[in-house]
């Protein structure tokens, strides 16, 4: 028999009901019923234990006042009566007072506050829709690890240093950079006899080359590569010969390196 | 709001949205719901199913294992004996030894089985019954009818002769079911637990259960939709009726079926004549709807007039409160007001009470004059009674002096 306390009595605080969802902490209980009118699980509320009940319920941006009365009770596909309210809120009130004039007043309340709860969440919807909202983009861990890693191993691959200076020895030789840049002739002189080896340097016009005596600011920083300089097999004396003699025995000292051996004692324990 | 329909429409299962007849409410239907009582029968029922398990009789104590008692600088535990193998030595037997026997070993001999009585477990079918037949406990099961006509669903015979799987999920979803049966389908997952490694690797929910008379196909019609499944009206099932011991399941009957319940159970007067000594439950209370008896007329007129409980107010304290001193001693104002006044100069209070103040003086006065002046004074006709004592006992003391002192010369 369809009496509203037996039901109550099954569903309800010791009963089974599957739209229920207790909380422990703080200790409430919510019903997942779509038509239950706050959200909570008590006798008041329950769409199921109530055999009249009224809700609003929202699609697409219209509220819709269901009702459903004892007489529909036994038949779940025409349970359910629905008056479409107007979008005037002061309308859609008027027109829940007329459908349930004679129901409690506490039905009529709760509709009403229903309403404008939905009616706030869309103006809020609207809202939020306009300002476009940032997009949540996720950082992928192992993507990223991976694409650190690749791009450390571009970067050495490439060897951008080695890269830039032939670059721009190559723009040297061409002559773009003119007379602007002032090198130690026999700095110079060497670098250019380490990159023509192979070819045959009288093709080169050292003569195009004029050296002007700089100022003496910057002879503290070739010292440096005057030390690698010397260190540098030279082969052969092509084009030597135009060339003014600086530092030539030091040169031919090292002219023909000899290799030793040491005999290293290796313990064999 | 207690509602009991006397009449269940029945529908055309070809065409579900016309109707084909009535049939009047089976009682069985409108019987007491008692979730406890399903609950408790369920609960036993279900472990009629099990099969045993147990550890072998002889686990853990294949061993010709003993102890070496005292003495030999180890645990007394039964160790296995001989030697030559990492065996030899070792603990046996205990729970806490490798190798060993359990902690009471699981037997075959548990009880596995319980019987429930006969009535009882009729009791709980027909509570199951009429829980089904009752929407709001159908949904709060978790089935999903709401496109489902009427509740409880009665379907025309010519469904129990569909034979093809394709016609009969064709007339269920005709009948308001497809969300129903997507519900099913949606649900299948595998299993948690050891269960999916030992044949039962998919779960999923349950879906409507038919009950028919006659068996012209249906069965086998049926058996492919997941989570359909079907019962002999004859052969009710609780276990399928309240699965998991809670009831309202969605159930569909067919229109013999339905028809042969009446036959089966009965009324509350005739008895069920199908069931031999059976009569289907008797609720507690024939109207259980509390709130609409408390406010009947019939009992409204027949109250007492409702019972004034004395309120005590705020306790006042009369020392404090000069209304309430009033109240209780009459008179007490005015008297603390002559008080007050008598106190202030020029006042007829004040002269009042210096007039009697003097009149207090002069009486004492003319009373000391008359008896605290001359020789006949109270003191005085004591002092001298007792200086007549005095005298007296001197004058003994002085005689018994002096006849010590002859005694002793």
């Amino acid at each position: 028999m369809h009496n509203d306390e037996t039901i109550w009595a099954c569903l309800g605080e010791n009963g089974f009901c599957s739209f229920k969802v207790r909380w422990k902490e703080p200790k409430q209980d919510f019903c997942r019923n779509p038509y239950n009118v706050n959200g909570l699980c008590n006798k008041m509320s329950c769409p199921l234990a109530n055999s009249q009940y009224a809700t609003i319920i929202e699609e697409e941006g219209i509220n819709y006042l269901y009702m459903k009365t004892v007489e529909r009770a036994h038949s779940p596909k025409n349970l359910w009566e629905r008056v479409k309210l107007s979008r005037n809120f002061l309308q859609a009130l008027e027109q829940i007072s007329k459908h349930l004039e004679f129901w409690p007043d506490r039905v009529i309340n709760r509709c009403k506050q229903r309403l404008t709860k939905m009616r706030q969440m869309l103006i809020r919807m609207r809202k939020l829709s306009l300002k476009g909202g940032t997009k949540l983009v996720p950082i992928k861990k192992k993507t990223e690890k991976r694409e650190a890693t690749r791009e450390l191993k571009a970067e050495s691959a490439a060897k951008v240093d080695l890269a830039i200076e032939r670059e721009l020895l190559e723009r040297l030789k061409q002559g773009t950079y003119g007379d602007i840049y002032n090198f130690p002739k026999k700095n110079f002189d060497s670098v250019m006899e380490k990159e023509d080896e192979e070819q045959e340097l009288q093709d080169e016009d050292e003569s195009d080359m004029e050296f002007v005596e700089d100022l003496g600011e910057d002879d503290e920083e070739w010292e440096d590569i005057d030390n690698k300089v010397e260190e540098v097999e030279v082969e052969g004396d092509l084009g030597m010969n135009d060339l003014e003699e600086v530092s030539l025995p030091a040169r031919k000292k090292r002219r023909g390196k000899v290799e030793v051996e040491y005999e290293h004692e290796i313990d064999t324990r | 709001m207690a509602t009991a329909r006397p009449v269940v429409s029945i529908y055309n299962f070809e065409n579900p949205s016309e109707k084909t007849g009535t049939m009047p409410m089976p009682v069985v239907l409108q019987s007491p719901l008692r979730p406890d009582l399903v609950r408790e029968v369920h609960r036993d029922m279900a472990k009629n199913k099990r099969q045993a398990y147990a550890v072998k009789p002889k686990a853990g104590y294949d061993t010709a294992a003993a102890s070496w008692c005292t003495g030999r600088a180890v645990a007394r535990i039964p160790r296995a004996p001989g030697g030559g193998t990492h065996r030899a030595g070792q603990a046996a037997f205990g729970n806490q030894a490798r190798g060993g026997g359990m902690f009471n070993p699981t037997t075959v001999w548990r009880r596995w089985h319980r019987r429930v009585n006969v009535t009882k477990k009729r009791h709980a079918v027909a509570c199951a019954l009429a829980a089904s037949a009752l929407p709001p406990l159908v949904m709060a099961r978790g089935h999903k009818i709401n496109q489902v006509a009427e509740l409880p669903l009665v379907v025309s015979d010519g469904i129990q002769s569909l034979t093809k799987t394709k016609q009969a999920k064709e007339a269920l979803k005709k009948l308001g079911c497809g969300e129903e049966l997507q519900k099913v389908i949606d649900s299948k997952s595998i299993r948690a637990g050891q269960g999916k490694a030992r044949n039962r690797r998919y779960v999923k929910r349950l879906g409507p259960l038919v009950i028919y008379n006659e068996d012209n196909g249906i069965t086998r019609a049926m058996r492919n939709i997941p989570g359909v499944e079907c019962a002999h009206v004859d052969r009710l099932n609780l276990l399928r009726l309240a699965p998991g011991g809670s009831f309202g399941r969605f159930v569909i009957f067919t229109e013999g079926a339905f028809k042969k319940l009446s036959d089966i159970y009965g009324t509350l007067k005739s008895g069920a004549p199908k069931k031999k000594g059976y009569t289907l439950p008797r609720a507690a209370m024939a109207n259980a709807d509390l709130a609409r008896i408390i406010n009947s007329t019939e009992v409204q007129s027949v109250l007492r007039p409702k019972m004034e409980r004395y309120t005590h107010g705020i306790k006042r304290n009369a020392l404090k409160s000069k209304e309430l001193m009033e109240e209780l001693n009459p008179g007490s104002t005015e008297r603390r007001a002559v008080q007050l006044k008598s106190s202030q100069k020029g006042t007829p209070e004040y002269d009042e009470v210096q007039k009697k103040k003097k009149a207090r003086i002069e009486e004492s006065k003319k009373y000391n004059k008359e008896h605290k002046k001359g020789d006949e004074t109270f003191y005085k006709t004591l002092m001298k009674a007792f200086e007549a004592k005095a005298a007296a006992d001197a004058a003994k003391k002085a005689a018994e002096k002096a006849d010590d002192e002859e005694d002793e010369e």
